[in-house]
């Protein structure tokens, strides 16, 4: 028996269905999902770094603001 | 049968229903395994406990009775004074409101609990404080996965934010138009080169608006959900940023026109005084638990009333220097006014879904009084509204209040018929006591000073 196109049709209703995740109702955007890895890696690298920063500077003595509260653009 | 709020039904798990001056939180069986392991984490209560998040009680039992389908679960929260929306909020409102949706879900994400979406809907103000109403927003987090509400939340808190402090521009008409809120690939179209210059702005709006025209073009959505993978640490960090660079993020230039229209328009001490004596009697009368101030400057007759008795104010401006100052001066004394931007000739309409997911201004529950002061020529002779339909209007909003009524010798009349031709004949003191008294009893009427402004009070019949 061959691969029909109700084999077909079933085979992509499972694969939508069958991997949906966790999202429940809210549509996450493809876009947002593309970049969340790359926002995310870098967002975590810049977060070290100011921690890192805060680390240094706190070791040399010199008085700092508190880095959860620090304004500045990362 | 109790019907559930129009505004509640995007999310399967539950509804709300308002009953009795409270709300119900019906949680069905779609939503009832997350419930129940959100509840026995106690996250919720730690939540409340930091301010985060209204307060819940489980339900008496019998009042799921008249709930159609049975909920698995019932809450019982404590009512938000007044419903407002994010197309009526001041830029520090909006921001103060972004700022506590990032604390709850960084929060959360300490209990390993994460927010399965990110609209600024869920954000409520009690007074001048932001509040999360949403408890089924709550879920279990699974490692590696992505931020469901990150696109959400760029479109309804981040984008309107920066429209605002990087152009100048107001979002709030737009934001009205597109409930939603607004794309990051609109505003990646609108920003300037200079704008797009910092991190956050690259990542969250160009990055984005590019990778969202690029998927729409090429690969299945499902394909990509299902490859991407977002460590804690890293979801941690995106939230960090947005809560540090928004917290930074600033009005350009503090302009407005009426700002200091308190301090230096045409009125003496005398009058002021007059008025506030007005005003407070009115308030101290009435002790109204919410009123409406219509045209409240930065809150000097809100404050007359608060102190006379008014235990709630909802404080309506047209200019947004004036509801900033206003929203900073009751931040600091802490005192229950919500500060909310209203054109009175086009206020918030029914919209969303079947036209009733977010309410009319006119229809967000009962208001006690008012107080219309330096108004009605704004209405009457700025936007050409007949002065009975301008009366009915006002005096619609609530049973008993105070309408000041500047004539046309006044001279912020005469500023305004200075570049216009006085197609006003009908606009006269004796008109509008005609227009009142045939809507209400005038209570008390006055002349604030030798020949100064109109002032009455009236009681709806």
């Amino acid at each position: 028996m061959g691969i029909s196109e109700r084999h077909i049709a079933a085979f992509a209703v499972l694969t939508i269905f069958g991997t949906a995740p966790a999202f429940a109702y809210l549509d996450p955007a493809t876009g947002s999902i593309i970049i969340q890895a790359v926002i995310g890696a870098v967002a975590g690298g810049l977060l070290y770094a100011k921690l890192f920063m805060h680390k240094v500077r706190t070791f040399f003595g010199r008085k700092t603001s508190d880095v959860a509260s620090d304004n500045t653009e990362n | 049968m109790i019907n559930p709020d129009p505004g509640s039904f995007r999310d399967p798990s539950g509804r709300v229903f308002i009953q009795d001056g409270r709300v119900l939180r019906a949680i069905y069986e779609a939503g009832r395994d997350n419930f129940e392991t959100v509840q026995k984490a106690g996250v919720l209560d730690a939540l409340i406990a930091k301010g985060l998040m209204v307060a819940a009680e489980p339900a008496e039992p019998g009042l799921a009775d008249g709930l159609e389908p049975k909920p698995a679960h019932l809450l019982s929260h404590p009512l938000i004074p007044f419903i407002s929306y994010p197309y009526e909020w001041t830029f520090s409102q909006l921001k103060a409101a972004a700022v506590l949706h990032l604390e709850l879900h960084l929060e959360a994400l300490r209990a390993n609990f994460t927010l399965c979406d990110a609209t600024a809907y869920n954000v409520q103000f009690r007074g001048t404080e932001p509040v999360f109403i949403d408890h089924l927003s709550v879920v279990p987090y699974d490692e590696g996965e992505i931020w469901a509400g990150h696109r959400q939340f760029c479109m309804q808190f981040l984008n309107p934010l920066l429209l605002w402090a990087k152009r100048g521009v107001v979002p709030n008409s737009w934001y009205r138009g597109s409930v939603e809120g607004i794309p990051p690939e609109d505003l990646s179209a609108v920003l300037r080169w200079r704008d797009k210059l910092s991190f956050t702005v690259l990542a969250h709006v160009v990055a984005q608006a590019k990778a969202h025209k690029h998927a729409l073009q090429t690969e299945t959505k499902e394909k990509i959900v299902k490859a991407h993978k977002l460590p804690k640490r890293s979801l941690v960090a995106m939230l960090e940023g947005l809560k540090s660079y928004i917290s930074g993020l600033e009005l350009p230039g503090d302009r407005s026109v009426w700002s200091d229209y308190a301090e230096d328009n045409s009125y003496n001490a005398d009058k002021r005084a007059e008025k506030h004596d007005f005003v407070a009697a009115m308030a101290s009368s009435v002790q109204p638990g919410m009123m409406f101030d219509i045209g409240c400057n930065s809150g000097d007759f809100t404050q007359t009333a608060l102190d006379a008795g008014a235990k709630s104010v909802v404080a309506f401006d047209f200019d947004y220097g004036a509801l900033e100052r206003c929203y900073s001066r009751f931040s600091q004394s802490k005192q229950p006014v919500l500060p909310l931007w209203l054109d009175a000739a086009n206020p918030s309409p029914s919209q969303g879904w079947a036209n009733s997911e977010r309410a009319s201004l006119g229809n967000r529950g009962k208001i006690d009084a008012m107080v219309a002061l330096a108004v009605i020529h704004h209405i009457a002779i700025g936007r050409n509204v007949p002065l009975d339909m301008a009366v009915d209007w006002l005096i619609g909003l609530a049973p008993q209040g105070v309408i000041e009524f500047p004539d046309k010798d006044d001279v912020m009349v005469r500023k305004l018929l200075a570049s216009r031709k006085d197609i006003f004949p009908d606009y006269t003191e004796e008109a509008f006591l005609q227009h009142v008294g045939a809507r209400a009893h005038i209570v008390e009427q006055k002349k604030l000073g030798e020949d100064g402004r109109l002032i009455v009070r009236y009681r709806r019949n």
